[in-house]
């Protein structure tokens, strides 16, 4: 559904340059740190800004090329949900009802009333809280084939968090087509949703894996000074060393675990994995 | 259906899911033809990848556990279950001539092998 080859964009003191892929069906996170080109990635599949180089598929199309009807299969969430600040959540009920032919103001509704987002209080009353899942919402409102959320749980306590990230699996459960493409610098957030995960740092993408493969298969080696001199770092992607002891990442735990039983190995998080991948000695 | 994912564990979350719904369908709590739940739906209760469920349905299917029909889902097979209970017999068999060669390899004899068999089967769970 959407294909980014060596997608670039320059800025005075930032060079973005990523490729990635979304098939249809597809949940796909990208995760790093802030100011990494998470945004900037994201602004660049929508068309909002223009490029400096490599190709940008969306349904086939280039986003400049897209019509009206292309724009109505992509639902959107940015950091500010564009919505004057005056209005009311039925003023927005309005307003997506006349842009979209398929906005169900009846759903639209009733998940408001669920989320308990009061109808006629203006949006500048709303906690940040309200306003994520307002947002989400909005995204969501027209049936679209691709959701693009950036940072929609960012600020958010977990409760709320929790609530987001279960409204995108309804959605997603309610037709089976659907993908999405969600950012995040918290990554716990993308482990139990995403299908695969992109880490971009610097303009780059360092790492692209399943989540399965970097739950199911990545992993923390933990061993002492001399152990880590003969230790095989076949897998081992980066290590750190600690006062006491070295960290490693690795992308074949079972293989460590197996021929190493005095390290210690551990199941890594996304987070680890940043740490090390970021903050680590790369080999 | 009753699935409990541990995500402490060194056992790949896909490997957990084909053992639980492999362990309904031999114990019959998954009745032959009736549906799997479908990949999107159980990734979203569980809160694991989709492709971490297609995985599973993937190799149940391979293993004759289940039957995938195009566009519609995943049912359970017909099986033989006094098949199923072999296959998994085999497995465990396995998993004990693994630990046997590797016992061997460090040097012990039949006999302590023998022992340490005996003192872990002493131990009540």
């Amino acid at each position: 559904m959407i294909r980014l080859k060596n997608l670039q964009k320059d800025y005075k003191d930032f060079k973005l340059d990523v490729s990635m892929e979304v098939p249809e069906g597809r949940v796909t996170g990208i995760i790093g740190k802030n100011g990494a080109g998470k945004t900037t990635t994201i602004k660049a599949i929508l068309g909002l800004i223009r490029t400096d180089g490599g190709e940008i598929e969306v349904f086939g199309k280039n986003p400049g090329d897209f019509t009206g009807e292309d724009k109505k299969k992509i639902g959107v969430a940015l950091s500010d949900t564009g919505f004057c600040s005056v209005l009311t959540v039925k003023d927005v009920i309005s307003i997506l009802g006349s842009f979209y032919e398929d906005f169900d103001e009846t759903d639209f509704k009733d998940k408001c009333k669920a989320q308990s987002l009061p109808l006629d209080k203006p949006l500048k009353d709303f906690s940040s809280g309200m306003k994520a899942k307002l947002r989400v919402l909005t995204a969501m409102s027209h049936k679209a084939s691709i959701l693009i959320l950036d940072e929609p749980t960012a600020g958010l306590d977990v409760i709320a968090r929790n609530d987001v990230l279960q409204m995108i699996r309804d959605y997603l459960g309610e037709d089976q087509t659907r993908s999405v493409i969600i950012s995040s610098h918290i990554s716990s957030d993308l482990e139990g949703l995403c299908d695969d995960i992109y880490m971009i740092d610097n303009g780059r993408i360092i790492l692209h894996e399943d989540t399965d493969v970097l739950l199911g298969k990545y992993g923390l080696v933990k061993v002492g000074e001399d152990d880590y001199e003969s230790l095989d770092k076949k897998y081992i992607i980066a290590s750190q060393k600690d006062s006491y002891s070295y960290t490693c990442l690795t992308s074949e735990k079972q293989f460590y675990a197996e021929n190493y039983p005095k390290a210690v190995v551990e199941n890594a998080h996304i987070d680890d994995i940043i740490v090390l991948m970021l903050g680590g000695n790369n080999k | 259906m009753k699935i409990i994912i541990n995500n402490t564990s060194m056992v790949p979350v896909y490997e957990q899911l084909m053992d639980q719904i492999k362990q309904e369908i031999i114990d019959g709590s998954l009745k032959e033809g009736e549906a799997l739940p479908s990949v999107r739906n159980l990734a979203g209760e569980l809160k694991i990848s989709a492709l971490t469920v297609k995985k599973a349905y993937d190799k149940l299917e391979e293993e004759g556990f289940t039957v995938t029909v195009h566009g519609k889902g995943s049912y359970v097979a017909e099986t033989d279950r006094q098949l199923a209970i072999e296959a998994r017999k085999k497995a465990v068999e396995d998993d004990f001539a693994a630990s046997v060669s590797k016992a061997r390899s460090v040097g012990l004899s039949d006999d302590e092998i023998r022992e340490m068999i005996e003192i872990i089967l002493e131990d009540p769970q």
